[in-house]
């Protein structure tokens, strides 16, 4: 028989370099056999957890990452290194052009975009709007510039699944209401006509699903406390009994090896602590 | 019988296109193939109120020509550097300040502005966006009613010169990409192209005969380009199959930014000096950079 593997009591027991790695699962095991994939470039964490998921349980999950289809077995170096040598034509498919990120539109066609995005932002609200615009000062003007909205809005608009995944667990990141919607959310679909919401928040500390078009707690991480988890959200999440996120499995952790045999998930950006209080 | 025109120039001439208030397009995705030579020229002719319209999604060659002053209204998606920057501080400076006007867009209506533009249209249906903000922050993006669904409506949007860098070109503006690409093939070089309703200029890697080019037509993604060669035109960008980004340059570009932001304007006009201004051409600018480190940068397979 083999040992028992028992998750461990709320608390901070995982050395917060794992935490990359507990995440890396919680998105694999979103992933389904037959669908398509998609993120952006800056992106190695989703990009492992897409490769895990291909080793585990889903070995038709087509990968679009940036401007190429991946087909390796193990994760790249990020898109910008200076390892160049290591990305081949072997393993890798261009698209055409990046105006193939229109074909989102049609969810149906064997070539579609997508069905599965994730999506992040400086704002993240409630109801799983998405904000990458900026923020508004108190007198309403925009005070600090975003990025802009790059990918996310047509694309976290129209795709079949979406995924926020947000890289820290603030006050500041999980708002009552974003300042500027880049991504609607369950209430903005609905006033637009457009089915559905988001599925799923996924951040350092926690895992959060929505009910009625609200956010709520679905799991805490091992390293986290509820409680923390609830200070660090920037608008109340429904009273219940809140799971531990399921740590690795001895098949998820052998994977995760093969994965990133060079521990690249130790590097992303990500705050292991869920960010500044 | 009369001999088929070259279209041959210098980087000079081509950057003499660019008058003040232009719509102007430039090509290139986050750090790869951005057009930089002809960007620090065409700073270096302090031209003003220009509109950018640069990406999908945009980095240094907008950053700059902002930082530079040059740059009045934006459309793109995004103007990042990957992990050195989540937002490029020029811009960020110039929006925050208001000096800069940004027409809100993804990456899906910045193309289907521009695919209005090339078919002829006064605007295309789309359904991504509606419920966000995007309407409210542009005047021109209206959500519209179209059989009970509602639609952004999107406006053509048309560049009067376009500017792309690629690995090579024949004389008569054949463009086109690298045998190996890294990254990525082609960054929008045709949709502005086919945009555009005035010059699409070309800087190359390095000019190659029209009977190569013609012996791999595949490879050929613009044509009817005016044609400059310019040897490390996309540095510190990278150009696919040929060399990768100067991610090191980059962060001192990114910090002298930064510095801007906290009110410390000194490190950012240094930067300028030094690369843009104090640089008489393009070739000075290599210089600068020096031989030894530009070649550390090219792909090993290249």
């Amino acid at each position: 028989m083999s040992e028992k593997r028992v998750a461990p009591a709320s608390g901070p027991t995982t050395p917060p370099r794992d935490v990359a790695r507990l995440l890396t699962c919680v998105v694999a095991r979103e992933l389904r056999d037959g669908e398509v994939v998609a993120f952006g470039l800056n992106a190695e964490l989703l990009l492992a957890a897409a490769l895990l998921a291909q080793r585990l349980h889903a070995p038709n999950l087509r990968i679009r990452h940036g401007l190429r289809i991946e087909r390796g077995h193990e994760l790249s170096p990020s898109a910008w290194t200076e390892e160049r040598a290591s990305r081949s034509h072997e393993v890798i498919e261009y698209l055409e052009a990046h105006d193939a990120i229109l074909d989102v539109a049609n969810r149906s066609s064997p070539m579609r975009f997508c069905d599965v995005f994730f999506v992040g932002g400086m704002q993240i609200d409630r109801e799983g709007s998405a904000n990458l615009i900026g923020i508004r000062g108190k007198d309403g003007r925009m005070t600090i510039r975003g990025p802009g909205s790059i990918g996310t809005t047509s694309i976290g608009t129209l795709a079949r699944h979406v995924i926020l995944f947000s890289d820290e667990h603030t006050t500041r990141r999980l708002v009552e209401t974003v300042d500027y919607v880049s991504v609607p959310g369950w209430r903005r679909r609905a006033a637009a006509g457009l089915e559905g919401g988001p599925s799923l928040c996924i951040t350092p500390l926690a895992v959060l699903d929505f009910a009625d078009g609200r956010m709520r707690l679905r799991s805490v991480h091992a390293h986290a406390t509820e409680e923390d988890v609830r200070r660090r959200t920037g608008f109340p999440l429904p009273p219940g009994p809140v799971r531990t996120t399921p740590p690795p499995t001895p098949a998820e952790v052998e994977a995760l090896s093969v994965v990133d045999p060079k521990g690249r998930l130790d590097t992303v950006d990500l705050c292991r602590d869920g960010g500044p209080r | 019988m009369t001999a088929r025109a070259e279209r041959v120039l210098s980087l000079k001439e081509t950057a003499a296109l660019v008058r003040d208030g232009m719509i102007v397009g430039l090509s290139g995705f986050s750090y790869q193939n951005p057009p930089m030579a002809i960007v620090r020229a065409i700073a270096r002719r302090g031209v003003k109120n220009l509109t950018l319209v640069s990406g999908p999604t945009s980095g240094l060659e907008t950053d700059l020509l902002i930082g530079a002053g040059c740059v009045r209204r934006v459309v793109t998606a995004g103007v990042v550097f990957e992990r050195v920057a989540a937002v490029a501080p020029a811009f960020r400076r110039a929006a925050e300040r208001g000096d800069l006007d940004v027409w809100e867009c993804d990456e899906c209506i910045w193309h289907l502005a521009l695919k209005a533009a090339a078919w002829g249209m006064p605007h295309v249906l789309w359904r991504g966006g509606v419920g966000t903000s995007l309407p409210e922050l542009n005047s021109d993006l209206k959500e519209v009613m179209e059989e009970g669904r509602r639609y952004l409506k999107v406006p053509p949007v048309q560049p009067d010169v376009v500017f792309l860098h690629a690995a090579e070109a024949d004389p008569f503006g054949n463009v086109r990409v690298a045998r190996e690409a890294y990254l990525g093939r082609t960054f929008s070089e045709s949709a502005l192209a086919l945009a555009c309703r005035g010059p699409v200029v070309a800087t190359v890697e390095r000019i190659v005969t029209n009977a190569e080019v013609a012996g791999s037509p595949e490879r050929t993604i613009v044509r009817g380009a005016l044609v400059v060669e310019t040897p490390w035109g996309a540095h510190p960008g990278g150009v696919s199959g040929r060399y990768v980004p100067d991610l090191p340059h980059y962060r001192e570009y990114a910090a002298a930014g930064a510095a801007s932001l906290r009110g410390d304007p000194v490190p950012y006009a240094r930067y300028l000096e030094s690369h843009v201004y104090g640089t008489e051409g393009h070739d000075a600018y290599r210089r600068s950079i020096g031989a030894q480190r530009l070649d550390a940068l090219r792909t090993s397979r290249a």
